[in-house]
């Protein structure tokens, strides 16, 4: 079959009315129907990992069909390891949200359209990834907007709609510098396609170069929610229901990274990467890198608010990734980001949803309130005592194996750039803050006196979507192998 | 071959219909059943037969065996040129008549439906709309300027017809306030012809163009020009020449606002780009490019800006319009093929979207939902409205899929291209400035709670053009490619590319 990308992005399509339909009658079944789909996805999408392992293809599955050739743009369907990874992970998370939905939503009203929305936002996650022209990867990107915005304004907590108002204009406004950038590639090099345009920014005009690759990288930087523009993300992350929060920092931010790693540096950064700009570039991608390590363990640590608590470790843990991606192109330290924005988007997503359970279980959002429920909730405190040490970098669990990646790479950058000494071991202190927030968070939650009354463990199927995402942290963290693998067949630089 | 009624046949069928409606309207009123059937019947009548003089032409124009650039069709033999009138056919002009014939006939669809039949003047409505259509027509076929000035006048002199409709003292005062406007534009434009026929001795666009690039002493001719920009200007309502527009199309019933914004706005686009790209081209002619960019910035600023700042919803639509002048001017002046592209391009979809925008509206005013207040949780009372009301503010916010997205993207790549990067920051800038206002008026719909949950019923028949408009933005933001096709034979024959 040669239609598989095609097909992986016309399953969600098609099924959105189906799912809206469905969910008229029942949201437990339209749910239901949302993580078949993802799991049809996912199926569609691993007939594409032999030919991507395989050396013969190059490492690469293309598809392409008619689009609007005057703008330079075909509907190009692509994947390799690294999105191949990233599209998997994501509608992972996806059926997980769909199944936590199940009982975390259920005494919610409308949920036909939140069904309907989710399925929406799985079009645009999924495309982001599984395309590389550059047309497409736009609408995708702000395709992700939309149903976002009223997921999270619909059903969120507080006041939703300021929250992603902010969320809107904020990455909205990122994506119209996005636009900017990619206008002007289109004029330098008149096609759109990110490999073909590639080549042909090498014989273009640099200072023009450094624009477009300042404008995507700011543009970008917005959605990944880099200090100082991630204004949006704590309100955003924290006002959002659960299921959203762990899709928002899971995959939304990452797809942020991810854009910074194919479109800034994939495609644009090869013109100046030998000038001293290039040089520069790396090295302020570093330094906001160490900024917003910092600044996110920092509020994390004394945040009392449950999900602000796991929304700043977000905003840090995209500065591990934007210093892994300053990198740029040392092997290790690549493969280590991609592998990184994988095993966050688990962790993170899991971290979420086990939050999630807790404020369902108990009705209230401040950590200091709570203690002791690791006996009375042990699957939800063994969730969140899981994702809470993966995201401190603790192995076995799964961040911790491209954490330590990344620090091979910044070694061997050391040896050759003098400058990088500096952030690493900033960047070393701020894992131990890291772990500070995750045993501060655990510890207020699960362990020490019980404060309240007793709290249930969560219904079924949130415990299903929990334990889901566990085994894949644990696994993840002893046998990163099928990422890796599938990550390590794309060489960088 | 074509010959002078093919080109003449779309024109005339338009305004002989428009005199038929009349009587066809009163008679129907007078049976008194089946009274909207039949008004249907009789304007589908209409515009289907009007449609095929306008495709008999299109597909003459592309059948000739060698693409030529433009046929003139002089209408006057040939010692009294001075009483001549040209028509040019080209095929910017053929797209222009397809686009006003079609955007004509959904918006004239929506009016049949708003405009309560059993009125008293309705049917002067009626055939004023079609005369506005033939005129629009006439302004896309004009050869020269005196052709296009005579049409284009007459196009506007209707439209204060459509403004006044319901004589309210605001419409009077606003459609006063556009009649004082237009006339001085049009003194401007007059005393500016007179200097360019003197200079010249010609009024054809192509005539004044060779002419224009011989031509030495070029101080009399920067005064023709500005006089005839500025006359444009201001019925295109390019700040500082806006104040009418906001005012007119808020007191103006919402069928005559929806009707003018798609049509006559971008006519008034449509005249520009003749002007300036078809005339002044290359701009080393009469450096005007830097005036122009000035200009579009200055009317993107504003008109976000006062949008931003407006409580009445018809009123923060009205200054989207005069935002997207700022827009369509970006792109002429960019002077790029690129650039003319995205302009034909936004002149179908912003027409459409502010169409859209106005139809919309102008359902929940007559719920008496006026300000951004009223609209609280509007989302939920009316959902189909909304919904139509959701997807066109996301469209002029330029979020993809929809049809806006492609628009700008196409303007601002055309401002990189021109090397006026500014001017692309600008447009970017306060294209966020409009997401945010945009947002701000789909928060109320969607987010505040309304004081009352009942649902309103809602008038079917008036969704059914809204809802047609909506799936072509939609439609043409998912695949450009269709309208890209129409205009690209347009970009082949621009003046400046040698």
């Amino acid at each position: 079959m040669q239609n598989m990308l095609l097909l992986t992005l016309l399953l969600p399509t098609l099924g959105v009315p189906f799912v809206y339909l469905t969910g008229k009658k029942s949201a437990k079944a339209a749910a239901i129907l949302v993580a078949l789909i993802a799991i049809a996805d996912i199926a569609l999408l691993s007939t594409t990992v032999p030919i991507v392992l395989d050396a013969a293809t190059e490492h690469k599955y293309v598809e392409s069909y008619y689009w609007i050739p005057i703008l330079g743009s075909s509907f190009t369907l692509f994947v390799d390891g690294i999105s191949l990874s990233m599209a998997i992970i994501t509608l992972i998370l996806i059926l997980t949200a769909a199944l936590f939905s199940v009982n975390y939503m259920q005494e919610k009203k409308g949920l036909a359209e939140y069904y309907a929305l989710l399925t929406l936002l799985s079009i645009g996650l999924v495309g982001v990834f599984i395309t590389s022209n550059l047309m497409l990867f736009y609408f995708c990107w702000e395709l992700m907007l939309v149903p976002t915005y009223f997921i999270i304004g619909g059903w969120g907590y507080r006041e939703p709609y300021r929250a992603a108002f902010k969320f809107f204009i904020f990455t909205h406004a990122g994506a119209v510098f996005v636009l900017l950038g990619i206008g002007a590639i289109f004029m330098v090099t008149g096609d759109l396609d990110m490999f073909q345009a590639q080549t042909a920014l090498m014989t273009a005009q640099p200072e023009l170069v450094k624009w477009i690759l300042l404008s995507l990288t700011a543009g970008f930087a917005v959605k990944m929610a880099v200090v100082p523009v991630h204004m949006w993300l704590p309100d955003a992350h924290s006002e959002a229901p659960a299921p959203m929060s762990a899709l928002l920092s899971g995959v939304i931010i990452g797809a942020g990274a991810y854009a910074i790693f194919r479109v800034s540096l994939g495609t644009v950064f090869p013109a100046v990467m030998a000038t001293d700009f290039g040089n520069q570039f790396l090295h302020g991608l570093a330094v906001f890198g160490v900024i917003s390590a910092f600044f996110g363990s920092l509020i994390a640590l004394v945040e009392n608010d449950i999900k602000r608590v796991i929304a700043y470790s977000s905003i840090a843990h995209m500065g591990y990734v934007l210093f892994g991606l300053s990198l740029f192109p040392f092997q290790e330290a690549m493969a280590g980001t991609a592998l990184h924005l994988v095993n966050h988007a688990v962790s993170k997503g899991l971290f979420f949803l086990s939050a999630g359970a807790v404020m369902k279980q108990l009705g209230i959002r401040d950590i200091r309130e709570m203690g002791g429920l690791a006996g009375q909730m042990p699957v939800t405190a063994t969730s969140s005592i899981t994702a809470a040490l993966s995201i401190a970098g603790v192995p076995p669990f799964a961040c911790f194996i491209s954490e330590f990646l990344i620090f091979v790479g910044a070694f061997q950058a050391i040896n050759s750039d003098g400058f990088y000494v500096l952030p690493t071991v900033l960047m070393l202190v701020a894992t131990v803050l890291s772990l500070a927030y995750a045993l501060r968070y655990i510890r207020h939650i699960f362990l020490g006196p019980t404060k309240l009354k007793k709290a249930e463990e969560v219904p079924f199927f949130m415990k299903l979507a929990m334990v889901i995402l566990v085994v894949f942290v644990i696994v993840l963290g002893i046998w990163p192998t099928f990422f890796l693998d599938l990550i390590t067949t794309v060489s960088f630089g | 071959m074509i010959q002078i009624l093919d080109v003449s046949l779309p024109i005339i069928s338009f305004v002989l219909f428009s005199l038929l409606t009349i009587p066809v309207v009163k008679a129907i009123r007078k049976r008194k059943s089946k009274t909207t059937v039949l008004t249907l019947g009789w304007f589908s009548i209409v515009f289907s037969i009007a449609a095929v003089p306008v495709a008999n032409l299109t597909i003459k124009y592309y059948e000739q065996p060698s693409p030529q650039p433009f046929l003139n069709i002089t209408l006057a033999s040939e010692p009294f040129t001075i009483f001549s009138s040209t028509f040019m056919i080209d095929a910017i002009s053929i797209y222009m008549a397809i686009v006003f014939t079609a955007v004509g006939a959904v918006t004239f669809l929506y009016s049949i439906f708003y405009i309560d039949l059993s009125e008293r003047p309705s049917e002067r409505y009626y055939s004023v709309m079609l005369m506005i259509i033939g005129c629009i027509i006439g302004v896309a076929f004009s050869g020269d300027l005196l052709t296009l000035f005579i049409f284009w006048e007459a196009a506007a002199a209707g439209s204060s017809f459509l403004m006044l409709y319901h004589k309210t003292p605001k419409s009077l005062h606003a459609t006063l306030k556009y009649l004082v406007m237009i006339i001085i534009a049009s003194a401007f434009i007059v005393y500016g012809l007179s200097i360019v026929y003197g200079i010249t001795g010609t009024l054809n666009f192509w005539a004044v163009r060779q002419a224009l690039t011989v031509l030495e002493d070029k101080h009399l001719l920067v005064t023709a020009f500005i006089f005839i920009a500025a006359g444009y200007a201001i019925e295109a309502a390019v700040v500082p020449f806006h104040m009418w527009l906001p005012d007119a199309y808020t007191a103006a019933p919402a069928s005559s606002s929806a009707f003018l914004s798609a049509l006559i706005d971008q006519g008034s686009y449509y005249v520009l780009l003749r002007v300036f790209i078809y005339i002044l081209t290359p701009p080393t002619v009469l450096d005007w490019v830097i005036m122009l960019a000035v200009f579009s910035a200055l009317t993107m600023i504003v008109g976000n800006l006062l949008a931003l700042a407006q409580n009445n919803v018809k009123r923060l639509i009205a200054n989207v319009c005069i935002a997207d002048v700022g827009y369509n001017l970006v792109a002429i002046t960019s002077v790029t093929p690129l650039g003319i592209m995205g302009n034909l391009y936004f002149f179908l979809v912003g027409g459409i979207t502010t169409a859209v925008s106005f139809m919309a509206v102008g359902i929940l005013n007559r719920m008496g939902f006026e300000t951004l207040e009223d609209f609280s949780g509007i989302g939920r009372k009316m959902p189909f409205t909304s919904l139509a009301l959701l997807l066109s503010a996301f469209s002029f916010a330029g979020v993809p899929p929809l049809a806006g997205f492609i628009a700008k993207y196409l303007v601002f790549t055309s401002a990189i291209e021109a090397n006026m990067g500014w001017l692309a920051v600008i447009g970017v800038l306060t294209s966020i400035i409009q997401a945010a206002y945009l947002l701000r008026l789909i928060n109320y719909m969607y987010a505040k709670t309304p004081q009352e949950e009942t649902k309103i019923k809602e008038p079917k028949k008036l969704l059914v053009p809204i809802f047609i408009l909506v799936a072509v933005i939609i439609l043409l933001g998912v695949y450009p490619t269709i309208v890209l096709n129409l205009i690209e034979p347009v970009i082949q024959q621009l003046p400046f590319i040698p």
